[in-house]
C-alpha cells in the first residue's frame, strides 16, 4: 500500500513557521520538513501508480482515507535524494494541474508554497530541470488556493523573487548556472503575468521597471506580454477610477529595492477581475463603466512610446503571442483619446497577409475596438475580402474555415445596419464574394450547415434582385435541399444523414419562412421522404414541433394526406399511426376516423393498439365529436388487448363527461413520469393530476383587519392578497369545538396578484362569547384549469372582535340606562375590580382608541361608563373612574362569570396595544 | 485569453467507452478566473471520464444511432463551428473546442472573460482561436512524420514537458511544439536580445536554402452540357533556410513564365515582413483578365530554423491537365462503363505514377467482369467493388486512352462493401491519382538567382517542384452528380 503507515502528524507543515523575507532568500531549513525526510520516500513505481490512480479520477482518489497525505507526501518527496529528477518533474506536473485539490484552502496553499520555495532554494547549484516547474507550481498553488495577498508570507517571498528573476538580477549561486538564467527569467515573467491576471494591479507599481527592462535586454516575448498586461490592467483601472497614470510609466524600480511589496493598486483592482480580452467591445460600450481617459501631454507621450515599443518588437513574438499582445493593447487603448489607434496601422498590412488564425482574429478585435478610427472603408473592404478568402482557402483546415465563416456573419462593420448580436451577412459581402462559400453536398454535416446558413441569409436578402439570373442562389438552395432529402431517403443510410437533412430544413425554414418559392418544393420533398422512409417519423415529429406555422401548417396537411390516403396497412403501420397522432389536426376528421376504423382490425399487437389510441387521444384534444365517440366505443369492445380496451373506454368516458377545455387540460402534457408498464396506469397518473383536486401551497394571504362594530352580529373584516392568479375561489372556515355556529363560505370569482382586492366580511355567530381560531381552506381553479385546494394559516378571532354596542339610549337618560344595566348584573353575575395600566397614553386616548363605540356615559378625562354587548346574550360593564398617572382602577360587572377572566386579560393588555 | 483544460482522446469505435483519454491537462489558476468571470453561469471542468462520455456523444462517435435521441438528433440542435456545449452532470459546459483528426479528438475549454448567459458570440472570445491554434499545434506535432503507434506513443509521452514550455499556465505562448522541444534542448544557449521567440537557437554550418513548390490540382468533371467542369490549383511553397546569424533576411521571388496562370489567394507565413499590395489583393473572387498581376511575387522574410510553409496560393489554369469522360449505365443485371481520359498537350507527359480508381458503392462484390483497356493494366478488388486502372508513367502519343467493360455484382454483404451517401443509384465517379515531379501546372518556379540573402556566406540554393492530384473526380455523365454553385454559374 502506498501512502499509509506514516503518522499524520509528521506531515503537518506549518504556515506560520518563521521565514526570512526580502533580500535573504535562504530560509532556514525547517524542522518539520526534516521530519518528513526521515519517513523515507516512495519509490518511482509506487509514485507512478499513485499518480495514475489519482489522475484516473481525482474525486474518487480524494475520497479515500489515505488521500489526505498526497499533497504532503508530494512536497516532502520533492526533496528526496532517491527519486530521479524526472519523477519529481512528474510530481510537480501533478501539482500544477491539481493544486486546487491537493491544497484546497489558503492555509494549506500557503504552507505548500512555502515548502516549494524552500525546495527551490535547497537545490544544489547545478543545472536542474526542477527550477522552472517549482516556480510554476508555487505560483499555481498560491493562486488556486486563494492565498495570494498582502498578509500571506508566501506571497511576500514569491513576488520579490519572481520580480528579481524576471529583471535578470543576480539572485545568487543557488539559482543554478548562468545558462539556466535565461529560461528562468522567462518563466518568472510568465508567473508574474499569471499573478497579475488573477490580481490586477499587483505589478502596477513595477510598470516603469518592466518598461526599462524591455528596452535593455531580452527575453522579448515574456517581457512584452507581461508589460502589455500590466499596462492594460493599469489603464483599465485608471479609467475606472478616472485618475491619470500618475507617472507609473516612468517610475523607477521601486519594488525590487528590498522595500515591502506595494499592494495598493492590487487592492484597488480587487473589486473587478479585469477581462484581458473582454467581450466584443462594441456590445459593451457604456456598460463597463470606463470613462474616457485624457492623459496629460507628458503621459500621452510616454504611453505612446511604450505602446510603440511593444508593437515595434512584436514581430519577434510567436504568432499566438503577437495576437495576445494586440488584444491586450487594443482593449487598453480604447478609452484613450488621441491618435493612439494609428500606432497599430503599420502592423496591419503584415498581419493581413497571413491567415494565421489567432492573428486574423486579433485584427478583427482591433476592428471591433476602433472601427473607423483605424479602418477606413477601403481597409474594411480589404479585411472583409481577406476574411472571405480565408474562410474558403483550400490550404486551411475545416475548423478554421468554419470559425472564419462565423466571423464573417458577426463581422464588426463600421456602419452596421441590422440588429446587434444577430448573425447576418455584412453589407459589403455581395453574392460575388460569396461564390466560393456556397454549401455543397460534399461538405461534412457541420460545414454544410454553416454554409447553408450563409446561403439562406443571402436568399433572404436579395429576394428581388436575382430574378434575372439563370442560376439564382434560391434555385441552388432548392436543388441542394433536394439532394439532402434524397440522401436521407437512403434505406440503410446512417441516422446522421437524416438528422442533417432535418437540420437543413429547420435552418431554411427559420431563415426563409416567408418564401413560398423555397418552402413549397421543400414540403413536397419532405412528403416524398416520408413515403420512402416512414421510420423517420420521430424526426418529422421533432421538426413539426419546432418550426413555425409557415412550414408547419402546410407540412402537417401534406403528411396527413400521405397517411390517410395510403392503400391498406403495411409494415410501417406503427409509424403511420405515430405520424397521424402528430398531424391529425391538419386534415378533416371524418377522413381520419375512416382511416382509423379501417386500420383498427389490423392493430393486433399492444404497440399498434397504443399507437392507434394515441391518435384518438390527439383527436380528443383537438375536436371530439360523434364519430370519435363511436370509434372509441367500438375500440372499447373490439380491441384484443385488455389494456387497449380499458384505454379506449377511459377516453370514451372522458369524451362523454368533460367539456372540451377541461378535456384539453386533462390530456395535456402529464407531469407524472410514464415509467410504468401499462400506459393506462401511467396516463391515469396524468389524469389524476388534472382531474382530481390537488393540494397546493396557499395561493393567497389572508389577514384580519379592523372593523367597526355594528349590527346584531360581529363581523370579521378580511384582507386578501393574491400571490398568483386564481379563479372561482371558495374560502371555507371552520371553528374548532362548538363555540360558534358553522360559518358560511365566501366566494370570489377571480383574484390577480397585480389587481387591488376588496375586503371580505365574515359574519360570526358565537354560541358563547369567547375568542377562537378559524381554520381556513381555499378551493380554487388555476389558470391552467386545474382544481386545487390549500390550507391557509389559521385566523385568530380575538375577544375584542366580538364586542358590540348596546342600542343607543335616548339623550339624557344614558346614566340611568347604564345604572339599570349595572344593577341587573347581580346577583346572577359577578363583580370585580382590576387595575388597567395606562402606559404613556392617557385614559382619554385609551378609550378613544379601543372602547369609543361602547361608551355610554363619558366625563372626560377622568370618568367613563362603558357597556359592551357580547353575543349571543352576555354583557360586560366597565366603570373607569379616578384615573391616575400610570393607570386607572376599573370596576367590572358582567352577567356571565365566564367572561370575567377574559375581560381582565383584555384590560391589562390594552396599554400594550 | 487562456485555456482552462486540454484533452487528447483516442477514438476507439467498438470499445466499451468508445475511446480513451490519452492526454489531459488542466489549469487551476485559469479555472479560478473562470469562476469569477462566469459568475452564476460557471460550470466547472469535469473529470476525464464524464468529459469523454459527453464529448463522444456530442460528436456522434458512440456509434449507437439506431434510435432517435432528441438531445443529439433534434433538428434545432445545430452546430456550425467546432465549438460545442457538453451536457455534464445536468449542466452545460461551453465553449468546448473540439475536432477529430486521425482518430484523435483534440479538445480544449477556453476561458471566457464574462458571464456565459447570454452566450457571447464566438468572435468575441479570444480563447477560441487560441484553443484551436493550440490543438492544431498538438496535431502537427503528433502527426508530422509519425508512422506508427509506437512513435505516436513516444510523442504523446513528450506532451506534458512540451506544454510546460508552450503553455505553462494556460496561456499559449507558442503553437509550434517542435519549437518548444528544441528550446528544451537548446536551454543551455545564452540567447541574445532581439532573438525571436519563434527561433530558439541559431544555425551553425554550411549555408543552404531549399525551396519546394507543391501544387495540388483538384477537379470536378461532369461531362454535361448544362454543368460546367471546375478545376483549381492549390500551391504550397515550403522553405528550409539553414543560415547563420540571429536574424538573416531572405527574399524569395516566385516567377511565372509568359503564359503562366497568375497566383491568387496568397496567404503568407507570419515571418514574412512585408507584402506588395498586388499580392494582398490578387484574389480568385475577381474574374481574371490580362491585367491581373503575374509576378514576380516577392516574399521578404526572416526564416525560422525549421522547415516552414512560406506561402499558399491558388490559381485558375485554363484547362485541366487530364480531361476525362465517364459513362455508366445499368443494363438489366449488368453495369456498362466507359472511361476516356485525355492528357492535355501542354502538360509534361512524365508521371511518377498515374492511376484511375473506379469504385462502386452501395452494391455487392464484383462477381463478373469483362473489359478492354487501350493502355495500361487493370487491377480488380472484387470484395471492395473497386477497379484500379494503372496507367503508368506516360500517356501514349495520341494522349488519349480508354477503358470499357461490363460488370456484374453479387448480393450485398453486410458491411463488407463500401457505403457512400453521395453515390446513390447511378451517381458514380472515377478518381484520378497522379504525380508529376519537377513540374507545376501554373508554371510557377522559384528563380534561384533572384533569391536575396542578407547573411554571411553565400548559401547553396536548391529548388524543387511537383504536381499532385487531389480530389480529382470525373462523374458519371448519365446520372446526377453533386454540383457546386460555381459550376452552375459558368
Amino acid at each position: 500500500m502506498v501512502g499509509t503507515g506514516r503518522p499524520l502528524a509528521a506531515g503537518k507543515l506549518s504556515a506560520s513557521s518563521p521565514c526570512v523575507l526580502g533580500p535573504g532568500l535562504y530560509t532556514p531549513f525547517r524542522r518539520d520538513v526534516t521530519c518528513l525526510l526521515t519517513m523515507g520516500p516512495l519509490n518511482r513505481e509506487a509514485w507512478a501508480r499513485r499518480l495514475a490512480a489519482f489522475r484516473a479520477s481525482p474525486s474518487t482518489f480524494m475520497a479515500r482515507a489515505e488521500s489526505e497525505d498526497l499533497g504532503l507526501d508530494l512536497l516532502s518527496d520533492l526533496r528526496s535524494d532517491k527519486l530521479s529528477e524526472q519523477t519529481k518533474v512528474s510530481l510537480l506536473a501533478l501539482s500544477l494541474e491539481y493544486s486546487d485539490k491537493l491544497w484546497p484552502d489558503a492555509p494549506a496553499a500557503e504552507a505548500a508554497v512555502t515548502s516549494l520555495l524552500d525546495t527551490l532554494i535547497l537545490l544544489p547549484p547545478r543545472p536542474s530541470a526542477l527550477r522552472r516547474p517549482l516556480l510554476l507550481a508555487a505560483t499555481t498553488a498560491l493562486v488556486a488556493g486563494g492565498a495570494l495577498g498582502p498578509t500571506s508570507e508566501a506571497s511576500c517571498r514569491l513576488l520579490p523573487l519572481l520580480l528579481r528573476l524576471a529583471s535578470g538580477q543576480d539572485v545568487g549561486r543557488a539559482f543554478g548556472p548562468t545558462a539556466e538564467q535565461h529560461p528562468l527569467q522567462a518563466t518568472a515573467c510568465e508567473c508574474l503575468r499569471e499573478l497579475e491576471s488573477c490580481k490586477p494591479g499587483l505589478l502596477g507599481s513595477s510598470l516603469g521597471l518592466l518598461r526599462s527592462l524591455l528596452g535593455q535586454m531580452g527575453p522579448v516575448q515574456p517581457l512584452s506580454l507581461l508589460l502589455a498586461l500590466v499596462l492594460h490592467n493599469t489603464l483599465v483601472a485608471q479609467s475606472r477610477s478616472g485618475v491619470g497614470l500618475q507617472g507609473l510609466l516612468v517610475a523607477g524600480a521601486s519594488s525590487t529595492g528590498g522595500s515591502r511589496w506595494d499592494w495598493t493598486l492590487a487592492e484597488e483592482g480587487d473589486a473587478h477581475l479585469q477581462p484581458q480580452a473582454p467581450s466584443w467591445p462594441t456590445a459593451e460600450e457604456g456598460e463597463c463603466g470606463l470613462s474616457i481617459l485624457e492623459p496629460s501631454p507628458e503621459e500621452a507621450r510616454e504611453l505612446r512610446a511604450a505602446v510603440a515599443q511593444l508593437l515595434d518588437t512584436s514581430y519577434l513574438l510567436t504568432p499566438v503571442a503577437q495576437a495576445h499582445l494586440l488584444w491586450l493593447l487594443g482593449w487598453a487603448m480604447r478609452g484613450l483619446r488621441g491618435q493612439l489607434p494609428m500606432l497599430f496601422k503599420p502592423q496591419l498590412v503584415r498581419l493581413l497577409g497571413t491567415a494565421q488564425l489567432t492573428l486574423l482574429h486579433s485584427v478583427l478585435a482591433l476592428k471591433a475596438t476602433f472601427g473607423e478610427a483605424l479602418f477606413t472603408t477601403q481597409d474594411e473592404a480589404l479585411l472583409l475580402r481577406r476574411l472571405t478568402l480565408a474562410a474558403q482557402h483550400p490550404a486551411l483546415p475545416s475548423p478554421t474555415h468554419l470559425f472564419y465563416l462565423h466571423c464573417l456573419l458577426s463581422f464588426p462593420e463600421n456602419c452596421p445596419l441590422g440588429p446587434e448580436g444577430e448573425e447576418a451577412a455584412p453589407l459589403l459581402l455581395g453574392p460575388q464574394l460569396c461564390r466560393g462559400l456556397m454549401p455543397s453536398l460534399l461538405h461534412d454535416p457541420m460545414a454544410l450547415l454553416a454554409h447553408l446558413h450563409l446561403l439562406c441569409l443571402l436568399c433572404a436578402e436579395d429576394e428581388e434582385e436575382d430574378k434575372g439570373q439563370a442560376q439564382s442562389p434560391r434555385q441552388f438552395l432548392v436543388e441542394l435541399l433536394t439532394g439532402l432529402l434524397q440522401r436521407a431517403a437512403l434505406g440503410d443510410g446512417p441516422r446522421a444523414l437524416a438528422t442533417l437533412c432535418f437540420q437543413a430544413t429547420y435552418l431554411t425554414a427559420s431563415c426563409l419562412a416567408g418564401q413560398p418559392a423555397i418552402l413549397t418544393p421543400l414540403i413536397h420533398g419532405l412528403a416524398q421522404l416520408y413515403q420512402a422512409r416512414p421510420s423517420l417519423v420521430p424526426h418529422f415529429v421533432d421538426l413539426l414541433d419546432r418550426v413555425g406555422p409557415e412550414l408547419g401548417e402546410p407540412l402537417r396537411k401534406v403528411l396527413w394526406q400521405e397517411v390517410v390516403t395510403r392503400p391498406g396497412p403495411g409494415e410501417a403501420l406503427g409509424w403511420h399511426l405515430q405520424m397521424l397522432a402528430e398531424v391529425a389536426e391538419g386534415g378533416a376528421q371524418s377522413a381520419t376516423l375512416s382511416f382509423l376504423q379501417a386500420t383498427a382490425p389490423h392493430c393486433t399487437d399492444w404497440g399498434l393498439q397504443q399507437a392507434l389510441l394515441q391518435v384518438c387521444r390527439a383527436l380528443l384534444q383537438t375536436s371530439g365529436g360523434d364519430g370519435l365517440a363511436d370509434l372509441l366505443q367500438m375500440l372499447a369492445r373490439q380491441l384484443e388487448d385488455p389494456d387497449g380496451r380499458d384505454h379506449a373506454r377511459l377516453y370514451y368516458m372522458l369524451l362523454a363527461h368533460l367539456a372540451s377545455p377541461k378535456l384539453g387540460v386533462a390530456l395535456g402534457p402529464s407531469l407524472a413520469a410514464p415509467a410504468l408498464a401499462s400506459s393506462l396506469v401511467a396516463e391515469n397518473q396524468g389524469f389524476a393530476t388534472t382531474l382530481m383536486v390537488q393540494e397546493t401551497p396557499a395561493p393567497i394571504q389572508l389577514s384580519v383587519g379592523r372593523q367597526k362594530a355594528r349590527g346584531p352580529l360581529p363581523v370579521l373584516r378580511l384582507q386578501v392578497e393574491a400571490l398568483e392568479a386564481v379563479y372561482s375561489m371558495e374560502l371555507r372556515f371552520c371553528v374548532k369545538g362548538q363555540l360558534y355556529e358553522p360559518l358560511e363560505a365566501i366566494h370570489i370569482p377571480c383574484l390577480c396578484p397585480d389587481r387591488p382586492t376588496h375586503p371580505l366580511y365574515l359574519t360570526l355567530k358565537p354560541r358563547r362569547p369567547a375568542p377562537t381560531q378559524l381554520q381556513v381552506q381555499a378551493l380554487y381553479t388555476t389558470t391552467t384549469g386545474l382544481t386545487c385546494h390549500a390550507h391557509l394559516p389559521p385566523l385568530s378571532v380575538n375577544f375584542a372582535d366580538l364586542f358590540l354596542p348596546f342600542p343607543q339610549s335616548p339623550k339624557g337618560s344614558e346614566l340611568s340606562f347604564f345604572e339599570e344595566l349595572w344593577d341587573s348584573c347581580l346577583p346572577k353575575g359577578v363583580e370585580s375590580r382590576v387595575w388597567c395600566p395606562l402606559g404613556s397614553q392617557g385614559l382619554e386616548t385609551l378609550v378613544s382608541q379601543h372602547l369609543e363605540p361602547f361608551v355610554v356615559v363619558a366625563q372626560p378625562p377622568t370618568s367613563y361608563h362603558i357597556a359592551v354587548h357580547l353575543p349571543p346574550h352576555s354583557m360586560l360593564l366597565l366603570r373607569l373612574e379616578a384615573a391616575q398617572a400610570d393607570g386607572v382602577p376599573v370596576a367590572i360587572r358582567t352577567d356571565d362569570w365566564a367572561v370575567l377572566p377574559m375581560a381582565g386579560d383584555y384590560l391589562r393588555g390594552l396599554a400594550a396595544c | 485569453m487562456a485555456q482552462r483544460a486540454v484533452w487528447l482522446i483516442r477514438h476507439e469505435p467498438g470499445t466499451s467507452f468508445g475511446g480513451t483519454v490519452r492526454f489531459s491537462r488542466r489549469y487551476p489558476t485559469v479555472e479560478k478566473r473562470a469562476k469569477v468571470f462566469n459568475g452564476s453561469s460557471y460550470v466547472p471542468v469535469p473529470e476525464d471520464g464524464p468529459f469523454l462520455k459527453a464529448l463522444l456523444s456530442e460528436l456522434r462517435l458512440l456509434g449507437d444511432d439506431k434510435d432517435f435521441v432528441e438531445s443529439r438528433d433534434s433538428c434545432s440542435h445545430i452546430n456550425k463551428t467546432s465549438v460545442y456545449g457538453l451536457l455534464v452532470g445536468g449542466e452545460e459546459l461551453w465553449p468546448v473546442v473540439a475536432f477529430l483528426r486521425n482518430d484523435m479528438i483534440h479538445a480544449s475549454v477556453p476561458l471566457v472573460e464574462q458571464t456565459l448567459s447570454p452566450r457571447p458570440p464566438l468572435i468575441s472570445i479570444s480563447g477560441i482561436s487560441q484553443g484551436l491554434e493550440l490543438l492544431f499545434g498538438i496535431q502537427d506535432f503528433l502527426y508530422s512524420g509519425q508512422k506508427n503507434d509506437t512513435e505516436l506513443n513516444a510523442k504523446l509521452s513528450q506532451l506534458p514537458d512540451l506544454l510546460l514550455q508552450a503553455c505553462p499556465l494556460g496561456t499559449l505562448l507558442d503553437a509550434n511544439l517542435q519549437n518548444s522541444l528544441d528550446s528544451i534542448n537548446f536551454a543551455s544557449v545564452t540567447q541574445p536580445q532581439k532573438q525571436p521567440a519563434w527561433k530558439v537557437g541559431t544555425y551553425k554550418g554550411k549555408p543552404q536554402i531549399s525551396i519546394s513548390i507543391t501544387e495540388k490540382v483538384k477537379s470536378m468533371q461532369y461531362g454535361k452540357q448544362d454543368i460546367a467542369d471546375t478545376w483549381q490549383v492549390v500551391g504550397t511553397v515550403t522553405c528550409k533556410c539553414d543560415l547563420e546569424g540571429i536574424m538573416p533576411n531572405v527574399t524569395i521571388s516566385l516567377n511565372l513564365p509568359t503564359n503562366g496562370s497568375p497566383l491568387q489567394d496568397i496567404l503568407v507565413h507570419p515571418c514574412v515582413t512585408s507584402l506588395d499590395s498586388a499580392i494582398l489583393t490578387s484574389s480568385s473572387i475577381d474574374t481574371v483578365d490580362d491585367s491581373a498581376f503575374s509576378g514576380p511575387y516577392k516574399f521578404p522574410f526572416t526564416p525560422p530554423l525549421e522547415s516552414f510553409n512560406l506561402c499558399y496560393y491558388t490559381s485558375q489554369v485554363p484547362v485541366p491537365p487530364i480531361l476525362g469522360f465517364y459513362q455508366m449505365k445499368e443494363e438489366e443485371v449488368q453495369l456498362k462503363i466507359t472511361v476516356n481520359l485525355k492528357l492535355h498537350e501542354s502538360v509534361k507527359n512524365n508521371f511518377e505514377f498515374c492511376e484511375a480508381h473506379i469504385p462502386f458503392y452501395n452494391r455487392g462484390p464484383i462477381t463478373h467482369l469483362e473489359y478492354k483497356v487501350s493502355f495500361g493494366q487493370l487491377e480488380v478488388f472484387r470484395e471492395k467493388s473497386l477497379l484500379v486502372w494503372i496507367i503508368g508513367q506516360k500517356f501514349p502519343k495520341s494522349m488519349e486512352i480508354s477503358f470499357s467493360g461490363t460488370i456484374t455484382f453479387g448480393a450485398k454483404g453486410h458491411n463488407k462493401q463500401p457505403f457512400d451517401h453521395i453515390c446513390i443509384g447511378n451517381t458514380a465517379y472515377v478518381k484520378l491519382h497522379f504525380r508529376i515531379s519537377d513540374y507545376t501546372l501554373t508554371g510557377c518556379y522559384a528563380d534561384q538567382h533572384s533569391v536575396q540573402v542578407f547573411a554571411s556566406g553565400k548559401p547553396k540554393i536548391s529548388a524543387h517542384r511537383k504536381l499532385i492530384s487531389s480530389d480529382y473526380y470525373i462523374w458519371n455523365s448519365k446520372a446526377p452528380a453533386p454540383v457546386t454553385f460555381a459550376s452552375l454559374l459558368s
